[in-house]
């Protein structure tokens, strides 16, 4: 199978701070790799790297063959909409989401691509089959909404758009056990056609068994292919 | 061909260095009454000549008294016309530099510092023209009315929101102007005041020595208020200040009563203000409603956009700008505020913070770059980070600590299980070449890194291991309870927590 | 003075404001920018609808003579024209208070500062160009009166208020229903979250610019068939916007619209009255609108807007 995501030493980190220490990762169509690794890590600053948002990078990320990453020149952020349109949907950590907006208006703007916007009255029907609570839900304020309703709509947002590698940051983080469970469950009820989907998670639980590979990730650097790292 | 010039190792030509003389006692003068020195003189010991050397670490206060003495010593050869346009650059810099307190130090965003002059200057006016009040008193006149304005200004300074403020002072300024307009007693002259009495001699004005007394006035004028902008913005008031501008809920945290230090700051340059007003009314002779309007407002917003907010340099250097464009080229017509706005525009686009914060800009921006450039090359698990180095004085240490890592690195290489092995066969005696550098490196290492293997008392052949704590004093802990019978089952355990130690770091 | 003059006078002044203000507040909102340069939007869409149509007066005389058609056509005329000056403006002011400084430190208060640089430049200009004297645009909706239902109103007048409801209903609309109007309150509520939707925040405040541009240029063109123009006519109306828009709790559109109303009426009323007149108009408004910032530091949009938190 192709490579979706194809990073060559890659080197990030903000100012005087040096987060990724040469990193080499892959990711093939359609799959399903959790990355494990505590806090600080740099799991978040991979994700963001990938879409071009830390402050400064080197290396190579290839997504789809095409070249998204280099040294850039541009401040962060500039580069992120073209690679969003090239394939990538991200959920970011926490609650980075419009609380403005009503639910609907929200998952549309996941579906801001040209392409997505034209069947984004279908995506949100299967988002909301994904997770059912959010549709007696669709006119109200997402500022209003629960934490664990916001994470559910903040990663809503990220699959209302034809991607084809999803980056779920922690997807877990600051919810209740119960409800942390049904997020992941309702991710991995996705249909598997050919998306890769890359979570990263601290708590390794909440993955085992349902990812094809877990890379664990210790002080900027990824530990290969360990589905056994042990956390301490 | 010139010859090519070689310095001693460690000078730095381009800094000026005082030698220190060790036979003399280092005299460092008080200011009278203050603990405060005049000059921030600092010493230290260079590690590369390995002598004592003092420098100058503030500097602005010798470039701020050569550009004063030169503007003073320069005036009496000035023209008529650049004396006065030196005049006006005095007072505007007064006015910039009392508002930069304002707006900088206490962060209030208030456009009525304008507002503020003018009804200094009318309350003093009309109480010298109207009552006969004498000019010496119209200073004090001023500052009272100064102060009573600022203290109704700053009422809502709390409660409003940075624009907010900005537009309620605008609007005073509009109020001022038509309610002056408007009273009947000035209507005639169509507003302002005139015949004000003055410091400058009625028969001298516009001549000569009068224009030589307005500029002497005005010099004095603005060196008070350099003054007033030390004391306030650098003592307490704004050291409290500074706090909140940093963080305004710590500094509430820690007891800091940052809303009324900001009221202060607000009241004593409201009150500079009117005395400002009243100088103002005075070296003019008189006061026309033009005080309070907007394009005066903007172009003295102008000057402290472009010398920089917050700093006592940027106020003159600001004011320096605009007012040899707008005064001194007179003959360049409506093109001057065009120039002004160009100039303007420009700052704002390529400076953060206005001219006098180029420097600071350029030096952190230098600064980032290069730490990025050490971020990408330097690798983390190297000794020193690259945001340490740049702290770490001694430039040595950091050789030394890299050469300790790449020594630790290859040390790392050589330890396989055949060698843990060996060890614990014999663990003294002679070992193969391997062994024996990794031995030597732990008998090379610092006390802190140590074991030491210690008999139980009252008992025979019992050891445990204890850690030393590297420091004086500060008893070794033991490292667990376990109890070896064998003292080379006790060595070997000391030689695995050091290599444990190796590998972690 | 008759009660239903001071009131069409009232609306028709609100519905001028409402244009400027409405154009200050969005731009606020959506893109984080104080544009002081809407002044200066106003002045050269008066002046660019002025010279088109001093080009084409004799043109459509001879085409049209003097027929409604005429009217019909130079009104379209001079609105196109100002609209696409203002958007011109617009764009401009997104080359160089925008594109440069947008994601650098200090963006509000440096954006700020090179609007008010622009509209000090551009008001110089145009007195260089065309000089002091004013210029008087053709009058696209007529002259004459009519009474409804026993109000009588100038045509300017009405055509003012029924043109502003028209522009600003569509432009409302358009924000609500359309996806460039989702993709602009997406990227004024969390702009990072916007760019990982795909929203290129510097090619979503390009339309945002213009629009308000042309919203000021609209205003420039209704607001000359009662005033003329000249070079500073702009800023008065920019005064005017940021008070109201400030008045109604910056980047709320509906607080705008109140404040709008509010001051329109306020300014014909304080007019009106005999013993005050057209020079306490501005001195009355600032009084208002310091008391009501004084009871209410947020201005009328924290009353209104109760999405925000």
């Amino acid at each position: 199978m192709a490579d979706v995501l194809e990073i060559e030493g890659l080197t990030a980190g903000y100012g005087p701070l040096r987060v990724l220490h040469d990193i080499s990762f892959r990711v093939a169509e359609g799959e399903r790799v959790g990355l494990v690794g505590l806090n600080g890590h740099g799991k978040t600053t991979l994700f963001r790297a990938i879409s071009a948002l830390v402050g400064w990078q080197s290396g190579s990320i290839r997504l789809l063959g095409a070249e998204i990453g280099g040294a850039r020149s541009t401040g962060p952020g500039r580069k992120t909409p073209g690679i969003v349109r090239a394939g990538l949907a991200m959920a970011p950590q926490g609650d980075a989401i419009f609380p403005g907006l009503t639910v609907a208006q929200h998952l549309d703007c996941g579906a801001y691509t040209p392409l997505a916007w034209k069947e984004r009255k279908r995506r949100r029907e299967m988002v909301f089959d994904i997770f059912p609570p959010l549709r007696k839900l669709e006119h109200a304020l997402v500022g209003r909404l629960s934490g664990g309703e916001r994470r559910m709509v903040s990663v809503g947002r990220a699959l209302m758009v034809e991607a084809r590698l999803y980056l779920i940051d922690e997807p877990s983080l600051g919810l209740a056990p119960k409800i942390s469970a049904s997020v992941i469950e309702a991710l991995f009820s996705l249909p598997q056609d050919g998306r890769a989907i890359v979570i990263a998670e601290q708590n390794v639980a909440l993955l085992s068994g349902r990812v094809d590979r877990m890379v664990g990730m210790h002080a900027g650097r990824l530990r290969g292919d360990v589905g056994h790292v042990s956390l301490h | 061909m010139t010859e090519k010039r070689f310095y001693r190792i460690g000078s730095r030509p381009a800094e000026i260095m005082l030698p220190v003389r060790g036979d003399v006692p280092l005299a460092r003068r008080r200011l009278p009454f203050t603990r405060r020195h005049l000059l921030k003189w600092r010493s230290r010991l260079n590690p590369k000549t390995l002598r004592q050397e003092r420098w100058l670490a503030d500097k602005k206060p010798l470039w701020w008294t050569i550009a004063l003495v030169l503007l003073a010593v320069s005036a009496p050869f000035l023209s008529n016309s650049a004396l006065t346009v030196a005049s006006i650059f005095c007072i505007f810099t007064a006015i910039n530099l009392l508002w930069t307190l304002i707006i900088g130090t206490a962060g209030i965003f208030s456009l009525a510092t304008l507002a503020v002059v003018g009804i200094g200057a009318y309350a003093s006016a009309a109480l010298n023209v109207y009552l006969g009040l004498p000019w010496p008193l119209m200073f004090l006149a001023g500052g009272v009315a100064g102060l009573i304005v600022g203290g109704f200004l700053a009422l809502p300074s709390t409660r409003l929101d940075g624009l907010y403020y900005a537009l309620l002072t605008m609007g005073f300024a509009e109020i001022c102007r038509v309610f002056v307009q408007q009273l009947k007693p000035l209507t005639p002259m169509n507003g302002s005041i005139n015949n004000v009495g003055s410091f400058i001699p009625r028969d001298w004005f516009l001549q000569r020595p009068g224009l030589l007394l307005g500029f002497a006035g005005a010099f004095v004028l603005m060196l008070l208020a350099l003054l007033t902008f030390r004391i306030v913005n650098s003592e307490r008031l704004g050291m409290l200040l500074q706090t909140a501008r940093e963080d305004e809920a710590f500094a509430e945290a820690v007891g800091i009563d940052y809303r009324r230090a900001r009221l202060h700051v607000f009241l004593i340059s409201s009150a500079g203000l009117g005395v400002i007003g009243a100088f103002y009314a005075q070296f003019y002779g008189s006061i026309s409603p033009a005080v309070f309007s907007l394009d005066q407002l903007m172009l003295l917003f102008a000057m402290i956009v472009i010398g920089g907010l917050g700093r006592a340099e940027g106020a003159a250097i600001g004011t320096a700008i605009v007012v040899l464009i707008d005064k001194g080229l007179l003959d360049l017509g409506p093109l001057r505020i065009l120039l002004v706005a160009a100039i303007m525009l420009a700052v704002t686009l390529l400076t953060h913070n206005g001219l006098a914060g180029a420097r600071n800009q350029f030096r952190g921006w230098r600064q980032r770059r290069q730490s990025e450039a050490r971020a990408r090359r330097s690798e983390k698990g190297g000794e020193v980070m690259p945001e340490e180095a740049i702290e770490i004085e001694d430039k040595q240490a950091i050789y030394y600590r890299r050469f300790q890592k790449r020594l630790r690195d290859r040390l790392k290489a050589l330890i396989t299980p055949e060698l843990i092995e060996e060890h614990r066969k014999r663990p003294l005696g002679q070992h193969s070449d391997a062994l024996s550098r990794v031995l030597n490196h732990f008998r090379r290492g610092e006390v802190a890194d140590k074991y030491a293997i210690l008999r139980q008392s009252g008992q025979f052949h019992a050891y445990k291991i204890v850690a030393f704590s590297g420091v004086r004093g500060a008893p070794p802990r033991l490292v667990d309870d376990r109890v070896y019978t064998d003292i080379n089952e006790a060595y070997h355990a000391v030689f695995l927590l050091r290599v444990n130690d190796l590998m972690e770091s | 003075m008759d009660l239903s003059v001071t009131l069409v006078h009232g609306l028709s002044l609100a519905a001028i404001y409402g244009l400027m203000a409405i154009g200050i507040s969005l731009l606020w909102s959506s893109i984080g920018m104080i544009n002081m340069a809407h002044g200066a939007s106003f002045a050269v869409a008066g002046y660019a609808a002025w010279a088109a149509s001093e080009a084409a007066k004799p043109l459509f005389l001879a085409a049209f003579g003097k027929t409604i058609a005429g009217t019909a056509a130079m009104a379209g005329l001079t609105l196109g024209t100002g609209a696409l000056a203002g958007a011109m403006m617009g764009a401009l002011i997104y080359l160089l208070a925008f594109l440069p400084i947008h994601d650098k430190p200090n963006f509000p208060v440096r954006s700020l500062i090179v609007t008010l640089a622009l509209n000090l430049a551009t008001v110089q200009v145009l007195l260089w160009w065309f000089g002091p004297r004013q210029k008087n645009l053709p009058k696209i909706f007529g002259t004459g009166k009519v009474e409804v239902l026993g109000i009588s109103a100038r045509y300017d007048q009405i055509g003012t208020i029924a043109a502003t409801f028209l522009i600003l209903g569509l432009v409302l609309l358009w924000l609500r229903v359309s996806r460039k109007g989702l993709e602009i309150r997406a990227m004024m509520q969390n702009p990072e979250g916007a760019v990982l939707s795909g929203i290129s925040v510097r090619w979503t405040a390009l339309p945002v610019t213009m629009l308000t541009g042309a919203l000021a240029g609209l205003a420039a063109i209704l607001l000359s068939q009662t005033i003329f123009v000249s070079p500073t006519s702009g800023a008065m109306p920019l005064i005017k916007g940021l008070t109201i828009a400030l008045l109604g709790g910056l980047g709320s559109v509906p607080g705008a619209v109140l404040g709008a109303i509010i001051i329109g009426f306020l300014e014909a009323v304080i007019g009106a009255i005999p013993f005050l007149g057209q020079r306490y108009v501005l001195f009355g408004t600032f009084l208002f609108i310091i008391v009501v910032l004084i009871l209410r530091p947020r201005g009328l949009g924290g009353l209104l807007d109760e999405a925000r938190k």
